[in-house]
């Protein structure tokens, strides 16, 4: 299970016009969504989407700016929870933007969506091998050969 | 005694449960086994292990006269599921944006 999402696309546009889109408030909401984000460090802005509680998440997303290397390196926390004051999603955004020759890489990297992701990642290569342990254990039993 | 359903970020939010995963995931361990790794009461162990169960974390089977747990799939899916949200989110985010910077380029 990874546990940081990472998405790497390429447009054809040089990195100022990209980074444009990831920093300017008016841009930024034509397809991420509204909010009052500033290229500053240290600026808390919002975002607002759906709501789902199956997940305790009430659709408000609080960020804070933490890094801006312009027309590089953009990085936002990125918070939530089931209602505000209660924070249980506490996420970074990175983006990534690398030149190209007739374009622009750009990187995404959404980490730490689950705290103690550690443990996930622990069950998951644990559970398939002990449920083969405990069918031995079932199969020893039915058929009588007990160990002393 | 009533357990209260917790989703399975709360199910991992105590350490005391993660542990009790940790060790369930290198090995099924009996009740018995898996208590005497913990300093706590054997109804707080009890209580604990209710709640990774009934969070689809654990299964609990009888085998002899003893009681297995052994981990379940079921819990984690839920982290899985959340996963995936966001990462459908921002896909479907930047293709918008590359639509966005496709119309600007035959303006």
């Amino acid at each position: 299970m990874s546990k940081t999402i990472k998405h790497t696309l390429f447009y054809s546009h040089a990195p100022e016009i990209v980074w444009e889109y990831l920093t300017k408030a008016e841009l930024i909401e034509q397809w991420l969504m509204k909010s009052d984000f500033l290229p500053v460090v240290g600026h808390e802005f919002k975002f607002h989407t759906r709501p789902l509680p199956q997940f305790n998440f009430d659709g408000n997303v609080y960020c804070k700016v933490l890094e801006v290397v312009p027309q590089k390196k953009l990085i936002y926390s990125w918070k939530g929870g089931p209602r505000p004051g209660d924070i249980n999603m506490d996420s970074i955004v990175k983006w990534i933007l690398i030149p190209k020759d007739n374009g622009t890489e750009l990187q995404l990297e959404h980490s730490g969506l689950i705290e103690h992701a550690g443990i996930f990642q622990a069950m998951n290569e644990g559970w398939l091998k002990n449920i083969k342990k405990i069918d031995e254990l079932i199969n020893t039993a039915l058929h009588g050969t007990t160990h002393p | 005694m009533a357990q209260p359903t917790l989703d399975a970020f709360q199910v991992i939010a105590d350490p005391g449960r993660r542990q009790m995963l940790l060790l369930l995931s290198k090995n099924s361990l009996t009740i018995n086994n898996l208590a005497e790794n913990f300093d706590m009461s054997r109804p707080a162990v009890s209580k604990h292990i209710k709640i990774l169960q009934t969070a689809g974390f654990i299964s609990i089977t009888d085998i002899g006269r003893e009681r297995y747990c052994t981990l379940k799939p079921d819990g984690f899916n839920e982290v899985q599921d959340w996963i995936s949200y966001f990462d459908k989110f921002w896909s479907g985010k930047l293709k918008k944006l590359e639509m966005l910077l496709n119309q600007k380029a035959k303006k």
